[in-house]
């Protein structure tokens, strides 16, 4: 029989399957609107749970969490400008912006079906082509990483709003407040000032959370302070009653506008999401970087920008389902919710191993399955989800903001139970504020500390096994490398042109 | 009731702030009732039990490791036996960071009062000979070892190395050349490779170390030709084995591995060194014998459990249950025997080429550049639609702020709900919100957050004196 119609079968027709895909459906998108709480946190939290589960059921509640928790963060990201998972930060302004203009609606209808569509396009292409794309992650040293890793840092200087020497700005003061704590590479401590708790180095994601959230909260009272509006008017701005038809139909006709862009970003959300170690944070600024060279208007990037929101959201949900294809070929895997998936598969006694696609087959294309009911699921979970977040912009401000700081506390506290990472927290609030007001863009910061350590321990390992010569960046014999170092170069040389050129422009006007 | 009242009166002398405004009888009443609703939930759900046995709330299950590592399985399996065991929750906390420092501490400074347990791993045995932290296995009291793992050498399996002694060979051929990893500078998978390098008469810089967060990125890099050898546990090569893309040379045992009976010993190969990583329950010192003997019969019993013995087997790890004596004797065996590997030619006193300055130095540089070029353009003007920041909304910032620090402070002596209550109360007053509504929305939200996490998502919250 053919194993997509036994998957089929495995999935559709076992009712328990259907009922935990949408009970860890609602998991996930609770657990994902919460700035601070992870999709990792959440799939460690089920582990104990798919114990007595079959394979397929274990599996079906992994899938489903991960793939809706991304969506959801996307849910506070809009309405409160606090990303809830690190691949929402790319457009944390842009969703942000268009909630004060009060199309909300808009911008979380579009996440909800472009994450939808990318999750499900995502699945497709990894179960036609995984098989044949396994290979590419093999091709992958710390060279060919390392440069991956920069030019996903240039995308997030080349689509932040306002001048780009500001946002190169935030990349390195971002890259160098990485570089806190115990280095990976020597185990050497660094600006630590001996205070211990400070070896873990800075956490991104309360980082994360004082930068967008704590610097939000800091505006708005100051905005309150300043303003004269009528206070009704102004937090009763969202109020025009989201129907259903309208939500969905905003979404599905902002996808039916942007079909070739969704295909393109769902493409580059699968192939970087299969790389072990790039995943969902670097497919959706890459996509959002693209989608700006592509874009008609560019200039709305990193300000307000509806087409970016939807080629990033599709992306980073694509990327979820390529994550699985290292793991379940070779073991490795690549974030850290496919490490758990392996601990489960074992546990299943099922290894994962190159001929999982032959031995296990249905099982594959069950997992693939999963993916797609499981985005199917979250239309209406997702749904339900903005419908009752909705309701917290009508809360009045002066009441809605204390709440806002101490979830941002306790977000900030929970992922580590440290008060460092609340004290990072508040300080990353303020810095955010102060650079906010000289244009400086907060988005490559988050990159920055995420990637970091990455790019460090990748440039170190390079420098070492060439022995302090610059030819180990330059392999002749790594011709993936000087590709993606060539992209790099090209990457930078438009944007230097482009800055000249305008810079020309104005001059010429005046 | 209207002296309850007159204590929320409006006091003309302070301005914005306390400046609560008083209620008609109606409201007053109205008020009263919701207050005393919410304490109730408050109270209902916050679980005001205390009984005096032990234990009778949660423990909080320390995993010095990230989610999804191999440690944090094993944690999470085990902290699944032990709830049964208990009858209370085992929440595990990923206190990461450090290379294992900051786990270790948070666990060894906790109250010794019980509701703390520690997995403790084999950098405990480690990391103060590096002079990384000065907790050592001294600080814990050792419970069990519940999994202990050797270390083994694979090269790929289209490598021309067939036998550890040919690799011996090539590596005396062309000293240096040779690139290794498995995890981080002076990790454990790094001291066993400079062990059976010295233990054959060989120098730890024959074999390039390059540095790795750990064995699951150095077996990719193997994969993709970036290393020759990695060093790392079998259960962690385990799929790549089965694979066959990677070949053991042998593993670093005294006798073959239960799961590995085909995988040849060093010591069979005429090399006598033996290493292996290690992993097991502790509390701080100071948990008084009544408790631990709970902790230790309970752990006895999860890490028997056919339950967790099959997990264990089915992911290749190695099984044990050491008890407390027996533990701790072999912990202080293990530490001597890292302290002289520390102390030897090999680890002290090298210096990196590429230094931990080098990146952070490379960076300043950018950044300078980068000041100086924003000055220049003058790119980092404030914007002109942004007004200057006035007095009160400065007031404004630093009272959040402050509220903030405030929390930092309190919330270990004061528990969470009470710390948020404080610091929801000074923002509303601030905020300018009337009495009847700041009251009980504080009450409802911190109690609500505080069942939301602690209770709903077992996440972690700050406990105080209360319990809460």
């Amino acid at each position: 029989m053919n194993p997509i119609l036994t998957a089929l079968q495995n999935v559709f027709g076992d009712p328990q399957v259907v009922l935990i895909v949408f009970l860890s459906a609602f998991f996930g998108v609770f657990v994902g609107s919460i700035p601070g709480l992870t999709a990792t946190m959440a799939v460690a939290l089920l582990v104990p749970i798919t114990y007595w589960l079959d394979p397929i059921s274990a599996l079906a509640a992994v899938v489903s969490v991960v793939a809706c928790a991304i969506f959801a963060g996307d849910i506070p990201n809009t309405l409160l400008r606090i990303p809830g998972t690190p691949a929402s930060a790319a457009y944390a302004n842009d969703a942000h912006n268009l909630t004060r203009q009060g199309k909300s609606d808009l911008v979380l209808g579009t996440a909800l079906v472009c994450s939808v569509v990318g999750g499900i396009l995502g699945a497709i292409v990894l179960m036609l082509l995984g098989h044949q794309l396994a290979k590419v992650a093999t091709a992958f040293s710390a060279v060919e990483y390392f440069w991956l890793y920069l030019l996903g840092l240039s995308c997030a200087v080349v689509v932040s709003s306002g001048p780009k020497l500001n946002g190169l700005l935030a990349l390195t003061i971002g890259l160098l407040i990485s570089t806190v704590g115990l280095s990976a590479v020597h185990s050497k401590a660094r600006f630590t000032f001996g205070v211990a708790e400070l070896y873990g180095g800075i956490n991104f994601i309360p980082a994360m959370i004082g930068l967008f959230g704590v610097s939000e909260v800091l505006n708005s009272i100051l905005d309150s302070r300043h303003s004269k509006l009528d206070e009704k008017r102004k937090t009763r701005i969202e109020d025009r009653g989201s129907r259903t038809s309208s939500l969905l139909g905003l979404g599905a006709g902002m996808l039916f506008r942007r079909k070739g862009h969704v295909l393109r970003s769902a493409s580059i959300g699968s192939l970087i999401g299969m790389l072990p170690g790039a995943g969902a944070d670097i497919a959706a600024w890459v996509s959002f970087a693209v989608s700006k060279r592509f874009s008609k208007k560019p200039q709305l990037y990193g300000q307000e920008s509806i087409e970016g929101i939807a080629d990033a959201t599709t992306a980073n949900n694509a990327a979820l389902a390529g994550a699985w294809i290292p793991a379940l070929i070779l073991g490795i895997p690549g974030d850290s919710v496919t490490a758990i998936v392996i601990g489960v598969l074992l546990m299943k006694n099922i290894t994962p191993g190159p001929d999982i696609f032959i031995k296990q087959t249905e099982l594959v294309y069950s997992i693939y399955v999963i993916f797609i009911l499981a985005n199917i699921m979250l239309i209406p979970v997702g749904f339900a989800a903005i419908k009752a977040a909705s309701r917290l912009v009508r809360i009045p401000k002066a009441i809605l903001l204390p709440a806002i700081l101490l979830f941002c506390i306790v977000g900030s506290y929970s992922l580590n139970a440290s008060y460092i990472d609340v004290t990072v927290m508040l300080v990353m609030g303020v810095l955010g504020f102060v650079l906010e007001r000289r244009k400086v863009p907060l988005a490559p910061i988050v990159l920055a500390l995420i990637l970091g350590p990455m790019v460090e321990e990748r440039f170190i390992q390079i420098i070492t096994g060439s022995d302090g010569s610059f030819t180990g960046f330059f392999n002749p014999q790594r011709p993936l490398a000087l590709g993606l170092a060539g992209v790099f170069a090209l990457v930078w040389t438009s944007a230097v042109v482009i800055a000249i050129r305008r810079q020309a422009k104005s001059k010429r006007k005046k | 009731m209207s002296r309850f009242a007159c204590c929320f009166k409006e006091h003309p002398g302070l301005p914005g702030f306390l400046n609560f405004t008083s209620f008609d009888y109606a409201q007053d009443m109205l008020y009263i009732l919701i207050f005393a609703f919410s304490s109730l939930l408050l109270s209902v759900f916050s679980g005001c039990d205390r009984r005096d046995s032990f234990p009778n709330r949660p423990i909080t299950f320390i995993c010095p490791w990230g989610a999804g590592g191999g440690t944090d399985r094993i944690s999470r399996q085990l902290a699944f036996r032990l709830e049964q065991e208990l009858g209370v929750p085992v929440n595990v906390v990923n206190a990461t960071g450090g290379g294992g420092v900051t786990g270790h501490s948070r666990g060894a400074r906790a109250r010794p009062d019980g509701y703390t347990i520690t997995m403790v791993t084999v950098e405990l045995n480690m990391l103060h000979w590096r002079g990384l932290t000065s907790i050592s296995h001294e600080d814990f009291e050792p419970v069990m070892m519940v999994n202990q793992d050797a270390a083994a050498v694979f090269v790929r399996t289209d490598s021309q190395w067939k036998t550890l002694g040919e690799l011996e060979q090539v590596i005396r051929d062309n000293p240096g050349k040779l690139k290794a990893s498995g995890t981080a500078f002076g990790g454990i998978w790094h001291v066993a490779l400079v062990g059976w390098l010295t233990t054959i008469g060989l120098q730890a810089s024959d074999v390039t170390w390059i540095a790795m967060s750990g064995a699951a990125p150095s077996l990719q890099e193997l994969m993709a030709d970036g290393l020759d050898i990695v060093a790392c546990s079998l259960p962690e090569a385990q799929v790549l084995l089965k694979a066959d893309k990677i070949r053991c040379l042998g593993v670093m045992a005294d006798r073959r591995l239960p799961g590995y009976p085909e995988i040849s010993t060093f010591k069979e190969l005429g090399v006598d060194w033996q290493v292996s990583t290690h992993r097991g329950i502790a509390l701080p010192v100071g948990v008084s014998e009544s408790r631990s003997l709970v902790i230790e019969n309970a752990v006895a019993r999860a890490a028997k459990s056919k339950e967790y013995l099959q997990y264990m087997g089915s992911t290749g790890a190695g099984a044990a249950a050491m008890p407390s004596e027996q533990y701790t004797r072999f912990l202080e065996k293990t530490d001597k025997a890292f302290g002289s590997i520390f102390a030897g030619p090999s680890f002290e006193g090298f210096q990196h080429k590429y230094g931990p300055m080098l990146f952070p130095a490379v960076l300043s540089a950018l950044l300078g550049i980068c000041l100086l070029a924003c000055f220049a353009s003058g790119s980092l003007r404030s914007t002109p639609d942004r007004e200057e920041i006035s007095r009160t909304a400065m007031l404004d910032m630093s009272i959040l702020i402050g509220c903030v620090v405030l929390y930092i402070l309190t919330a270990e002596t004061l528990g969470f709900v009470l710390s948020a209550a404080v610091i929801l109360l000074i923002l509303f007053s601030r905020m300018r919100v009337k009495s009847k509504i700041a009251i009980p929305a504080t009450v409802l939200l911190a109690s609500f957050v505080y069942q939301l996490f602690a209770v709903g998502l077992r996440v972690p919250l700050p406990r105080g004196f209360l319990g809460w």
